[in-house]
């Protein structure tokens, strides 16, 4: 029974409508003027981070340790890892590893989604919840034994093995997400399809899944995001064949010195794609993730 | 056109009996309609038929041929679901032409827009083709969903509470064009309602459906007039029928009913008695509608004093709750009737229309004139 | 014990309130210009379709809704500016919002502990209000084990226990079923038969105004369309909506062109042929060519006994729904409904002629809705 969140939402509209009544006039311009300038000082906290490594990308390893912005800008950094290694193939498997761990979510988390959603089976909350376990466990916890046995079963530094490992963070979110959304639709929608004539599958993608896109594409990208900037897997777990972008950028910490500027090129470059996706993709991604996800 | 029966049909969700080893036989091209109150099994019963749940025990059979393994979509039947269950992502247009899309009942485009059209213009929702379900209000929502249900010429209809979430002008307009449409349907229809005068209105037979049983089949007149026990008879009628304890004795040689603690006990009709005195009964219930109670704020002779409980005025008549030492009787008065509560009031029943129950099983018994309201001779003067 | 006025009130709803509180209607008036006055002890039920402004009308008489113009008053005290709580008004909504974890008792107390109300007044509060609506023997139970009835009776206790001047109830019968519906009407029309207490309830279920108001306010689109007695808005409504709305089954209401033949009116129906004489107190109103509309309720019009000289229309529709039988006739697009408690059976198709009860009859402008006196 709702009464309590009902009361609360009764006082809580009373309480605020007195507010509203008696501040009414004093919601000035000083207000709105000081409460956007604590939102840019926070938003400059959060992104300066992200913007001083873009400087260090610049800064000749000589200057790195001026402040922040007295520094002849150099390309010489770019040159040194773009041209000089071979970033981009780090960039293409990882592309390849995080890619390949997104679809097999995908191809297998939505009808697992939908199993969980639609049938009822015996201790189906338990396995449910097993999977969302999943990604409560830290990687480092798992890493070890995993190793030993992909050694032993030697999928140690292959696509295969790490697309599978990647599972672990790619799938339990997208499996609850997309749950979520199949349990929004009702059954009956399905049992209409199928009397007009429509035969399972017809009903499952010309129905079910067009309805579920938007917790899928935002479950998806969020996967795919884990994946790529996934470190301690194929830190362990691959060796000379697969390196990906993020195990790439300890390769510049030489063993003489650390070339922070070129480790910031290859942060920057792998944070790129990242960043435009979700530019894109930002209101779907709030809406795809509240909406379906929770239920009452 | 089919003919659908089911036998012994039984259906579980968990530990709850839904369906209860019902049996049921639809005719060619009846209109059928399910009733009952809430939780009753109408929508279990729908959806067993459809072919979409499946029954634990039981056959179901179309034209004779069993098809409790037969997919929804090779029945041949067209449904209505209670929430609608539009497509979210289609247009009203696109919901409406579903069925005539599919592999199975494949037609060509100007088919379909044909079809479309009468459809939408039959439920006055042709202004509305382009918009989605979540641009609709619950009444358009509902008629997109009988459309799409009408749209084919299927053997079944399967219709679940149509008309529940309507307005009350709405569902009127409905009922009566679905009363028109009636008669050019060309297939068996099952309807479900928790609405009895829809039931009423529309059905050949009705089916009072409870806790997953059959309580009676019979055309609506049966159920109005000869209930087959006091739960069917209490669904029908408004007000509600009174029940109340009689104590059968004779008086002068004539049986009489003693009510209300009266010291002057009620007539029984001579056919009436005649069956009561056969089954040897002394306890029964009698029933007594709202509009066989007379009142009057005058004493008269004979007449039951009581008092006025509640007075209620729903526009064409008033309804008056009387309180007669401590039970309560429901009669239908004059829309201009006015009471104070507690008012001292009298009231006198039409004893030609009591119907009497059995006191512990609560089944029917006999009723005056039982003929006049069952079988050959009240469909024949319905005017069907 | 109070009196309740409201001149000239108007509602409207700015941005900040908009968002707020997700309303559609934004520099729209969600109430226009409402005046009426609720006498001391009377019980007044607002009435309306969804989105007619009854509910914020509630809302601004409780003092949860700003009133944007006008004045309300309670006896001769302002309203506008004070708060819900120094208004000495008691609230029921239609969802019950009970505090699950407190016996029905507790519930009922609440408020007055709040107040520091001594034990023993307490007590006999909820002594008395208690048998009232039925709860006596609840008073030991908490919210979950009770059923929606019973939750709405002890919503509605908890609403009157401390004697409010004023009782207000939003739409309390909306989520019971039939049954419980009709048993809850009759105790909260003898509870106020009991206890006097001035009353406003708002509801969209013309059937539940009817039946426990004394007056009824009509509203549609924010604006007063009329206030009556129940048998006054039933037997005189004063435009269209009112007449369409009250009454079940709805009246009838049919385009019509008056026509003028040989010293006589007659009311004349596109594509029909049917006839119906104009009665002759609107003699004085009418032209010829003149479109109006008739109303009359399907109680009123009935399938005539005798012959007249009138044509005959096609019956469409004939339902036997045991306590009454509804006849339907096509007139032109239109279908009129007809209603009788007689044992009269018709076939599909049977030619009949019509017969309208002329007092009962009422004519409204085509365009504005307004009634033709």
């Amino acid at each position: 029974m709702a009464s309590t969140s009902t009361i609360k939402k009764e006082r809580k509209d009373t309480s605020a409508l007195v507010d509203t009544q008696k501040n009414k006039k004093a919601m000035t311009a000083l207000e709105s003027f000081g409460r956007n300038a604590g939102l840019c000082i926070y938003a400059l906290f959060a992104l300066f981070p992200l913007l001083w490594m873009i400087l260090c990308s610049f800064k000749a390893d000589a200057q790195m340790y001026n402040t922040v912005f007295r520094f002849t800008p150099t390309l010489d950094n770019y040159e040194a890892v773009l041209l000089g290694t071979d970033y981009f193939r780090a960039f293409f498997q990882n592309l390849i590893v995080s890619g390949g761990a997104v679809l097999l979510t995908v191809v297998a988390g939505v009808p697992a989604a939908y199993a969980l959603a639609r049938y009822n089976f015996k201790k189906k909350e338990d396995v449910a919840f097993q999977i969302l376990s999943f990604k409560f466990a830290p990687e480092i916890m798992v890493i070890l034994p995993v190793f030993l046995i992909f050694q032993k079963i030697g999928l140690y530094d292959t696509y295969f093995g790490l697309i599978w490992v990647y599972q672990l963070i790619t799938m339990p979110l997208l499996i609850w997400v997309v749950r979520g959304y199949f349990e929004d639709i009702s059954v009956e929608v399905e049992q209409a399809a199928q009397l007009d004539g429509y035969k399972w599958f017809n009903v499952f993608f010309k129905i079910l899944i067009p309805l579920v896109k938007p917790g899928l594409v935002a479950s998806g990208l969020l996967a795919f995001i884990f994946a790529w900037n996934s470190f301690t897997f194929p830190l362990v777990l691959s060796g000379f064949n697969i390196q990906t972008i993020t195990i790439t950028s300890l390769r510049y910490i030489a063993s003489d010195t650390v070339h922070y500027g070129q480790v910031a090129v290859a942060s920057v470059i792998a944070v790129l794609p990242e960043i435009i996706a979700c530019l894109f993709i930002q209101k779907h991604l709030v809406r795809g993730l509240s909406f379906g996800a929770v239920k009452g | 056109m089919a003919r659908i029966t089911l036998e012994g049909i039984t259906k579980l969700y968990g530990k709850m009996t839904a369906l209860d080893n019902l049996d049921l036989d639809v005719q060619d091209n009846e209109f059928l309609v399910l009733f009952g109150p809430a939780g009753a099994g109408k929508t279990t019963l729908l959806k067993t038929i459809a072919g979409v749940e499946f029954p634990q025990k039981g056959l179901v059979k179309i034209d004779g041929e069993i098809m409790n393994h037969v997919e929804p979509m090779y029945r041949n039947i067209s449904m209505v679901f209670e929430n609608y269950a539009l497509y979210p992502h289609m247009s009203v247009y696109d919901n409406i032409a579903s069925p005539m899309r599919s592999k199975l009942y494949k037609k060509d485009e100007a088919y379909i827009r044909a079809q479309v059209e009468r459809v939408t213009q039959m439920m006055r929702i042709d202004n509305l083709w382009e918009r989605r379900p979540s641009q609709l209000s619950n009444g358009q929502r509902q008629r997109v969903a009988i459309g799409r249900c009408l749209v084919r010429d299927p053997n079944v209809f399967l219709m679940d509470e149509p008309l529940a979430h309507l307005d009350a002008k709405l569902r009127h307009f409905m009922r009566g064009e679905l009363k028109e449409i009636q008669s050019s349907f060309n297939s068996t229809t099952i309807y479900v309602t928790h609405d009895y005068m829809e039931a009423m209105s529309l059905a050949d037979r009705i089916a009072v459906l409870n806790k997953g049983k059959i309580e009676q089949l019979g055309t609506s007149l049966e159920m109005y007039y000869t209930p087959c026990n006091e739960f069917v008879a209490r669904l029908f009628g408004e007000p509600e029928i009174n029940i109340f304890d009689g104590e059968l004795t004779e008086q002068d040689g004539k049986m009489m009913v003693r009510a209300f603690g009266q010291p002057e006990p009620l007539c029984v009709e001579p056919d009436a008695a005649a069956v009561l005195t056969k089954g040897q009964h002394r306890q029964v219930h009698v029933g007594i509608r709202g509009n066989d109670v007379s009142f009057s704020f005058d004493k008269l002779p004979g007449w039951i004093q009581g008092s006025v409980y509640a007075n209620e005025p729903i526009g064409n008549k008033v309804i008056m709750v009387v309180d007669v030492g401590g039970t309560h009787v429901l009669l239908v008065a004059p829309n201009d009737t006015q009471a104070e509560i507690d008012q001292p009031v009298y009231i006198s029943l039409n004893m030609k229309n009591a119907i009497y129950f059995d006191a512990d099983g609560e089944t029917y018994i006999v009723r005056s004139d039982a003929e006049r309201y069952t079988g050959k001779l009240a469909a024949a003067m319905e005017g069907r | 014990m109070a009196q309740l006025t409201l001149t000239g009130i108007h509602k409207r709803y700015d941005n900040a309130e908009k968002k707020l509180f997700k309303k559609k209607k934004v520099n729209d008036y969600a109430v226009k210009d409402l005046s009426f006055t609720c006498e001391d002890g009377e019980f007044v039920g607002i009435l309306g379709p969804s989105g007619c402004g009854k509910s914020t009308t509630l809302r601004m008489v409780a003092g949860l809704e700003e009133i944007t113009g006008g004045d309300a008053y309670i006896g001769n005290v302002r309203i506008n500016n004070l708060l819900p709580k120094d208004r000495n008004i008691g609230l029921a909504f239609e969802d019950y919002a009970l505090y699950p974890p407190l016996t029905v008792y507790e519930n009922l107390a609440f408020n007055m502990r709040a107040k520091k109300m001594p034990d023993s007044e307490i007590k006999k509060a909820i002594d008395y209000v208690a048998p009232l609506l039925k709860v006596d023997d609840l008073l030991d139970m908490k919210p979950p084990a009770l059923s929606g009835g019973q939750k709405q009776r002890v919503n509605i206790a908890r609403a009157i226990v401390r004697r409010p001047g004023l009782l207000l109830l939003d739409e309390p019968l909306s989520h019971l079923d039939g049954k419980m519906r009709q048993a809850l009407r009759h105790e909260i029309k003898r509870m106020h038969h009991e206890i006097k207490c001035t009353t406003i309830i708002v509801t969209h279920d013309q059937m539940e105004a009817m039946s426990l108001a004394d007056r009824i306010v009509i509203m549609k689109d924010g604006e007063l369309q009329q206030m009556g007695t129940p048998l006054e808005v039933y037997d005189n409504p004063e435009n269209e909506f009112v007449a369409g709305f009250i009454g079940e089954p709805p009246m009838n209401l049919l385009q019509s062109i008056v026509h003028h033949e040989s010293g006589q009116f007659f009311f004349t129906f596109e594509n029909s042929p049917l006839r119906v004489e104009v009665p002759e107190r609107y003699y004085n109103f009418l032209q010829n060519n003149q479109k109006v509309i008739l109303g009359v309720r399907p109680v009123d019009v009935m399938v005539a006994k005798r012959t007249t000289a009138g044509s005959h229309v096609p019956i469409s529709i004939y339902e036997n729904l045991g306590d009454e039988r509804r006849v339907s006739v096509r007139v032109g697009d239109m279908l009129l409904n007809m209603t009788t408690t007689e044992d009269v059976r018709y076939e599909r198709g049977q030619m009949v002629q019509l017969e309208f009860n002329a007092e009962k009859t009422h004519l409204f402008h085509p365009e504005t809705g307004s009634r033709i006196r």
